[in-house]
């Protein structure tokens, strides 16, 4: 799996320095949203688990991602465990 | 002007400035984040609380130094061209808010300055104590000021026109019903409504919430027109 090897995050297409993809920072994110929208904290803990598991899945074709790409593709996989957190994780930015 | 009519104006101009939405956006996200921060409700309750009413007082701040401003420069009386004036700012801005209130971005992206709309953003994530999350309710009311100057104007002249114990109800009144949204936001939230469900509901009836803040701003444009400018021309009482 992509967790093994390094996988660089290209930030802000480019304008900001890229970085390693941390597997803990998308686990985060994505219980942080799925508590937002209303999950018990066992329920966010597992679908970030599934999540992750899948994105990894995905990063072992891709060695060098945008974040934005990162997030597209979790946000999809989160769509189909939880559609209202995937709805404010793709969202967050488009608040204010 | 009478009395009645008078504090209708303001209702309408609070009421106005209400369906303004960078508050309602702020407290989203503050809420948003705190929750996804795993912090007890307690302690968000106490954050939003904060945020409500740094918001409250700024309008209430504003609405008073802007009253001061005309009271102090033109007593209990300002000249019928400052009334144009206002006049012609309201039915400006309802008809900039009905082109400009949205980006077109997807989601509730606002027509307000990006490095403003980030700073918000930011300390919203950030914000950990009440303290903070009112100085947060505060910057967001300044954050809409080019959007809510023209209802906290029309309300001023208005107020300033009526006895010193009218004013106080009048200035009283508007800043309960400007904060009518950003209370009944807080009262989803601490009732357990999800943050998403709020938030789906904000983007899909975006474009009446511009509709319905545009079209206001104009009638109250033209309303207090014809009640001020042209009856005082005319001479009826």
């Amino acid at each position: 799996m992509a967790e093994g090897k390094a996988i660089d995050i290209i930030k802000r297409h480019g304008q900001r320095p890229s970085e390693s993809f941390a597997r803990e920072k998308l686990h985060k994110s994505v219980v942080a949203a799925c508590i937002s929208a209303g999950a018990p904290e066992g329920h966010a803990e597992s679908i970030a688990r599934a999540v992750t598991d899948d994105v990894l899945g995905w990063l072992d074709t891709h060695p060098e991602v945008t974040s934005h790409d990162l997030r597209r593709v979790a946000g999809r996989h989160l769509r189909t465990h939880h559609p209202d957190a995937a709805y404010l994780y793709e969202q967050h930015k488009n608040i204010i | 002007m009478d009395i009645a009519t008078s504090l209708a104006i303001v209702t309408l101009a609070a009421l106005i400035h209400a369906s303004f939405q960078l508050s309602v956006s702020v407290l989203t996200l503050l809420s948003g984040h705190s929750l996804g921060a795993k912090r007890s409700q307690a302690r968000t309750l106490r954050l939003t609380f904060g945020f409500v009413t740094g918001a409250g007082i700024m309008t209430l701040l504003m609405l008073t130094f802007v009253a001061y401003l005309f009271q102090h420069f033109f007593g209990s009386s300002a000249p019928q061209y400052i009334w144009a004036i206002a006049c012609g700012l309201l039915v400006g801005v309802g008809l900039s808010v009905w082109v400009f209130y949205y980006r077109k971005d997807k989601g509730t992206t606002l027509w307000v300055p990006r490095a403003f709309a980030r700073h918000l953003a930011n300390r919203s994530k950030a914000t950990k104590d009440t303290a903070e999350a009112f100085s947060l309710g505060l910057t967001s009311v300044i954050g809409e000021a080019l959007f809510i100057l023209a209802p906290i104007i029309i309300s001023a002249l208005v107020l300033v026109q009526l006895p010193t114990a009218w004013q106080l109800v009048g200035i009283g009144i508007y800043t309960v019903i400007s904060l009518i949204t950003l209370g009944s936001v807080w009262v989803f939230i601490s009732s357990g409504h999800s943050i998403s469900a709020i938030q789906k509901w904000r983007e899909d009836n975006k474009h009446f919430l511009q509709f319905a803040a545009g079209s206001a701003l104009t009638i109250l444009g033209f309303f207090v027109y014809v009640c001020k400018i042209i009856t005082d021309v005319v001479g009826v009482s």
